[in-house]
């Protein structure tokens, strides 16, 4: 298997090269693919905040921001500028400790998931053995900071939110973990570079949506859930509890939640893609159409051109999961507690538990499609 | 066992049925968004009001002649009309008339119930202001003449929905002369005169 | 000392002390919510530690199940019981603390002398690192399958209980009807104003 470029290698070698030391090398390039990461990411939350404006006026034939930048694609930005020079307000009678931790605690365990993103063969930060897995484990750390800022905002609606948050949190993280596990026995490994390489090959057909389409579905609806979008925002339902958790937020700390969700959406939407839809795989494989061409793949100008189409081919389906989720969030009505619950522990865990346990029976079955 | 399966089977009956609805009301979501936007951009367009629109009450203090009949017919007593009964020439006189817009509800009773027709009704809408008591109207705010949208050159006039032709969503950019579906009053009218005149002459046929 | 063993070191202490100031705070904390939520930063602090020993499976198990779960449910138990008392002053309370902390402090010496003095084999192996996953699952159905299926027939039994507390019609109704005003939710006695001040 060709690896496809190797960036790391390149320019740690250039650098010994130079005369550094290897370890030191290796120093000088761990923050490049961070800071990299972090700009992509927050680029991404600009992207997502725009599109589900504009396709939320779209959906409602409004025509929405067009004043800033062409076609108002710089209001995101603004607003976050906004919020930047927004007064800084705590609460009297909150708990300024914890209200400033809580929202710091949301957002990092997002932010550090992205460690596992690939974009590529080589194209992420690290590829961790666990992958997935550190996901999963890093999200369950988001309630702690939701409850964090629901109790110290000092204020009922945030305290109520922020148990609703935690609730859902803690009961949705089951299915989608057993639905990602099914994924895992198919691939034999956590790692997300393996698990979108056990998908490569057959183009379209290899993905994983053919074999798993019902936790393909339940992965989507516990990570909708997870990301407390509509359907299943009632944490911060607005009729019934102004803003759940952060009824009390504003100025940057506000943006840190603001940023926080849309983030995990986008983060939720790439590692659909990763599990279910070959991440950075096209629908034709790009070694096929090389061959058809009789281009080696090998050969320098394929490699670019195979690294940029697997970052494209990600970003598209990424965003066509994020454009799923806003068509959803104008659709579907807000469920009720009771129901979300009913939904989470009673349709969802059995069926994550039934597709777990044929998916087992079917890699004994058929060990050449389900990976022996 | 039975039992147990056919639950089991009427539940994934339920549940594909729910992914049915979702799917056609995704689908019904998807389908709005190839429409066109009707977006009004407020400051700089407005639509101008139909003519039976009820907005500001005008009010003409000359004509009034103080009989309280507005105070009598709103529901909730709110025209204040101040007179003092003048025995010279024993009527009453207007000292002051006002209404207090921030509690009004625009429901046109006064206006239709005034015997000499001196309120009436505006279409002027914009009542905004920083501080709730700049809505009590007096009588000189009452007697200031209403503005027309189409004839501020800061905005553009867009016609409402029931004034524009027949299967056209869109007020922007309309071709010139186009018209509401339907006859328009005038035409009515002449068409009436026109029939009065043929009845006439009709009638004096009939007498001759 | 290379640079990898420096930063090993750094993180290393970091983490310890992190780990022993949470730890104290827990116990000393007056507040129940503080005292949970550096609970949490006790198990983040391990998993830390977890991570420097190469066990990065263990220590996402450890955020997963300790942070994840048990201190999610901590959390939850403290903030939905909303009892608020305000506790007598005890005569003599030093005393107890007093016997607490040489209990502790005994406890702690006991514990580091036997560290100290056991000859530790220590092992020249390399870590198994990122495979220990397969270590694991193999040991689970291998060697250690009896406390494995044991752990899970344990968690089946909770599972069912909590079941049976969840839906009341199996519990029998004289259980039910006995002591359902301890069973309430500790509140304010509610009073309208006016009717509190005709009272007096």
């Amino acid at each position: 298997m060709n690896s496809g470029i190797d960036l790391q290698g390149t320019f740690i070698t250039s650098l010994t090269d130079l005369g550094l030391p290897p370890g030191l090398a290796k120093v000088f390039w761990m923050p490049l693919p961070m800071l990299l990461m972090i700009i992509g990411a927050t680029v991404a939350i600009l992207v997502s905040v725009w599109l589900e404006r504009k396709i939320s006026a779209a959906a409602q034939q409004r025509v929405g921001p067009e004043y800033v930048g062409p076609q108002g694609s710089l209001q995101p930005a603004m607003d976050g500028l906004k919020l930047i020079f927004k007064e800084d307000i705590i609460p009297g009678n909150a708990d300024s400790i914890l209200f400033t931790l809580g929202p710091i605690l949301v957002i990092l365990p997002v932010f550090i998931s992205f460690l596992i993103v690939p974009f590529g063969q080589n194209l992420l930060i690290s590829d961790v053995t666990i992958g997935v897995f550190l996901w999963i484990a890093l999200a369950s750390i988001q309630p702690i900071g939701l409850l964090m800022s629901g109790y110290a905002s000092n204020n009922k609606y945030s305290l109520l939110g922020g148990l609703r948050a935690a609730a859902q949190s803690i009961s949705y993280e089951i299915p989608l973990a057993l639905a990602v596990l099914a994924v895992v026995l198919m691939s034999n490994s956590l790692s997300t570079i393996d698990i979108v390489q056990q998908q490569s090959g057959y183009g379209i057909l290899g993905w994983n949506v053919w074999r798993q389409p019902v936790g393909f579905v339940i992965f989507w609806i516990a990570a909708l859930a997870e990301c407390e979008r509509l359907p299943f925002d009632l944490p911060e339902a607005e009729e019934e509890l102004v803003a759940g958790y952060q009824t009390e937020y504003s100025g940057m700390k506000f943006a840190l939640f603001y940023m926080a969700s849309y983030v995990n959406l986008v983060l939720s939407a790439l590692l659909v893609v990763v599990l279910y839809l070959g991440g950075w795989e096209s629908p034709i494989p790009v070694g096929f159409l090389a061959d058809l061409l009789g281009v080696s793949e090998t050969n320098s100008a394929v490699q670019v051109i195979t690294a940029s189409l697997g970052i494209l081919m990600t970003m598209f389906k990424t965003y066509l999961f994020v454009f799923l989720a806003i068509l959803l969030r104008w659709t579907t009505p807000r469920v009720r507690i009771d129901q979300l619950l009913n939904l989470g522990w009673k349709f969802l865990l059995p069926v994550a538990l039934a597709n777990l346990l044929i998916t087992a029976a079917l890699k004994l079955a058929f060990p050449f499609a389900f990976g022996g | 066992m039975m039992k147990f399966l056919k639950q089991v089977g009427d539940y994934a009956k339920e549940t594909v049925q729910a992914a049915k609805y979702i799917g056609q009301g995704l689908s019904v979501t998807f389908d709005h968004m190839s429409r066109r936007p009707v977006t009004v951009q407020y400051p700089y367009e407005k639509l101008i009001p139909s003519e039976r629109y009820r907005g500001r009450i005008h009010f003409e203090f000359d004509k009034c002649i103080a009989c309280e009949v507005c105070v009598r017919v709103c529901p909730i007593n709110l025209p204040v009309v101040d007179w003092e009964m003048n025995k010279s020439v024993k009527k009453k006189q207007l000292k002051s008339y006002s209404i207090d817009f921030g509690v009004c509800i625009f429901c046109g009773n006064c206006v239709e119930y005034c015997p000499t027709n001196c309120l009436s009704m505006t279409e002027e809408y914009e009542l905004a202001t920083f501080d709730r008591h700049e809505l009590n109207y007096d009588n000189v705010a009452l007697g200031r003449l209403p503005y027309k949208v189409t004839n501020d050159p800061m905005v553009t006039p867009l016609r409402e929905f029931a004034y524009l032709p027949k299967g056209t969503l869109d007020p922007h950019d309309l071709p010139k002369g186009s018209q509401r579906p339907g006859r328009r009053p005038e035409e009515i009218a002449e068409e009436l005169k026109a029939a009065a005149a043929k009845k006439e002459a009709a009638n004096a046929d009939a007498a001759e | 000392m290379n640079l990898a063993e420096g930063v090993q070191l750094v993180s290393f202490i970091i983490l310890a002390v992190a780990m022993i100031g949470a730890a104290l705070g827990v116990v000393l904390s007056p507040s129940v919510v503080y005292a949970a939520f550096l609970l949490g930063a006790v198990f983040i602090s391990i998993s830390g530690l977890y991570l420097l020993l190469n066990a990065s499976f263990v220590a996402a198990a450890q955020i997963l199940i300790y942070v994840g779960a048990v201190n999610v449910l901590i959390l939850f138990a403290i903030m939905l019981v909303n009892k608020r008392e305000d506790f007598q002053p005890v005569k003599f309370a030093w005393v107890r603390k007093a016997v607490t902390g040489g209990v502790c402090a005994g406890l702690f010496l006991l514990l580091g002398t036997t560290i100290i003095t056991t000859p530790w084999a220590f092992s020249t192996e390399t870590p198994i690192g990122d495979d220990a996953i397969y270590l694991i699952g193999e040991h689970f159905f291998s060697d250690f399958l009896l406390p494995f299926e044991l752990a899970s027939v344990l968690l089946l039994m909770a599972l069912i209980g909590a079941i049976v507390l969840a839906r009341r019609d199996f519990l029998p109704d004289a259980a039910l009807t006995s002591d359902i005003e301890n069973l309430k939710l500790p509140e304010r006695p509610r009073e309208l104003v006016s009717a509190a001040k005709t009272e007096q």
